[in-house]
């Protein structure tokens, strides 16, 4: 077996992770997400009780009603602009792609997945149990509540933007996940997508049979199942670990600086 | 575990559990683990935390609904789903034995977090009403038993029945004072009782009206014993059942694209399923 000679581009290209990994992106996601939390929660605080008790009051009107349609936009226009810029600019030579480039997409990917799982965490964690303080708490008279105007048209939506996002972002960046649909991030995207149209039956269920406030009532477990699905992430994160290793390998192999030992992953002879 | 090999090309090698890498992908290896942790504790504590509030979060909420029956059953049964399933994850794929630890751990966070932030500083209700059940204790029995046995069955039989009846014994110290009787306006009731008539939920229905019925009162104590116990043998039901469930949902599962061609594929040439009955060149 001939050894190869060492690599011009061993000596030539940075190989330290800071080359593959954009910290500032993902920060910069989870700073904008957690900004966006703590302003929704801030509001909750100072308008809740002051002016989310009546849905009648004009109070409501202004604080509560008008927050409700800025969010309506703001997420129409977030999803359309993000979906279709991931849409657009995609990859149209996938196939060509180089491995270096590979793995730098596929932390881009881990990130995407960072900043939606951080999302998921306010929306199922945070204001979800939240929303139980609210409504067993107050009686409510409108499926538009100060509690479900952040929890369902705010936190929601964010959530599916970056799961949505991060679904796109792998099928035109990624040639694994574009050659076949992984069914692990289809389950971890499309179970809370569908968490959203679930609210319009709970909101028909609480106005149609008058409900009594208590949390695990049959009407809530369409959420239940639906939340399930977030644990196809461990699928999901599995793939592209064992994708991402391919890649590695492969820069390793196209940069000249791999023996045979690494090209096929063996234990080491040897004690 | 971990030691150099020597330069070679590109740089140095190691040897990580016997597997030999290269130093820059073995550095980005391990920047890319603890990122991947941080995404299964928060997508862990999201998605159990929902689906724990949703099924049994009424009786964590509040102290007059930590009854002898139901809260005792229901708690550990809904409970032990993600430790199950993600014990088979951290435990089939990476072999580390903190799976239901670690998802209890996140649900308490989770739960912690939200009693503070929602129920105590926006609804105004105090930590004596609204603090949730510890399940820790269960959670460190089902991994010891998993890491011990290192069998997903004998830790349903086993770690199941101790994640349940651990339930009741663990939240004892801090349940009891509340059990107290005192007499209020002519009647007699627990201290948790009153605390939860003291602070109005007006839109929640009474837990006396819900569920004291039957023999519960004049069996007192001993009733607990009984849900625990059925419990247990739910709980390892449940178990086998959920182990399961993360199995399926860790699979990794692609199908084929039929629109790879707007990524810069080749389309895919249609399966031929049928022959022509006649060869063509048949002459």
């Amino acid at each position: 077996m001939t050894k190869p000679e060492p690599a011009a581009l061993f000596t030539t290209q940075d190989w330290s992770p800071r080359a593959f990994i954009s910290w500032r992106g993902l920060l910069l996601g989870l700073a904008g997400v957690f900004s966006l939390m703590l302003a929704y929660r801030s509001y909750q605080q100072v308008f809740g009780w002051s002016a989310g008790l009546d849905a009648t009051d004009p109070a409501f009107d202004t604080y509560w009603m008008n927050l409700l349609k800025g969010e309506l936009v703001v997420l129409t226009a977030s999803w359309a602009g993000l979906w279709s810029y991931l849409w657009f600019t995609r990859d149209r030579a996938l196939s060509q792609l180089a491995p270096r480039e590979e793995i730098r997409r596929y932390l881009n990917l881990i990130f995407f997945i960072f900043v939606y799982a951080f999302a998921v965490y306010w929306t199922g964690s945070f204001f979800a149990e939240q929303d139980a303080a609210w409504h067993q708490t107050v009686v409510r008279d409108t499926p538009f509540t100060p509690s479900h105007i952040v929890l369902f048209y705010g936190t929601m939506p964010l959530f599916v933007l970056f799961g949505v996002g991060s679904l796109l972002y792998a099928m035109t960046r990624l040639p694994k996940f574009a050659e076949r649909l992984s069914l692990p991030l289809i389950i971890a995207v499309a179970g809370p997508f569908l968490i959203l149209p679930n609210l319009g039956f709970n909101e028909w269920g609480h106005a149609f049979w008058l409900m009594e406030e208590y949390f695990s009532a049959p009407l809530h477990w369409g959420f239940v199942v639906l939340g399930w699905s977030v644990l196809a992430l461990g699928g999901l994160l599995v793939q592209i670990l064992q994708h991402l290793l391919d890649a590695i390998r492969r820069a390793e192999l196209q940069a000249g600086g791999l023996d045979d030992s690494l090209a096929d992953p063996q234990p080491a002879a040897g004690p | 575990m971990t030691k150099a090999v020597g330069p070679e090309a590109g740089g140095e090698y190691i040897e990580i559990y016997g597997v030999r890498w290269s130093r820059w992908a073995a550095k980005l290896s391990a920047q890319v683990d603890i990122i991947i942790s941080l995404i299964i504790v928060l997508a862990v504590t999201a998605a159990f935390h929902l689906h724990f509030m949703l099924l049994a979060g009424d009786w964590d909420f509040w102290v007059d609904w930590k009854d002898r029956e139901y809260w005792v059953t229901l708690t550990p049964i809904v409970a032990i789903t993600f430790p199950a399933a993600l014990q088979y994850v951290l435990w089939e794929k990476f072999r580390l034995p903190i799976g239901a630890t670690l998802a209890i751990t996140g649900l308490m966070v989770g739960a912690w977090i939200a009693r503070f932030f929602g129920f105590h500083l926006w609804s105004y209700f105090p930590f004596s009403l609204v603090w949730p059940a510890l399940m820790i204790p269960g959670a460190l029995v089902l991994d010891c038993v998993l890491l011990l046995t290192g069998n997903f069955f004998i830790t349903a039989v086993i770690g199941g029945m101790g994640f349940a009846v651990l339930f009741y014994p663990s939240n004892w110290p801090m349940l009891a004072a509340y059990r107290l009787p005192v007499e209020v306006m002519g009647s007699l009731v627990s201290v948790g009782d009153y605390i939860g008539y003291a602070f109005t939920r007006t839109a929640t229905p009474e837990y006396l009206r819900f569920i004291e019925r039957g023999t519960l009162r004049t069996f007192g104590g001993h009733s607990a014993w009984v849900s625990s116990a059925f419990a247990g043998f739910v709980c390892v039901l449940t178990y086998l059942l959920w182990w399961h469930i993360g199995m399926l949902l860790s699979r990794v599962t692609t199908l084929p694209n039929r629109w790879r061609h707007l990524f810069g594929y080749p389309r895919e040439r249609p399966p031929q399923t049928a022959s022509p009955a006649v060869p063509r060149d048949a002459s």
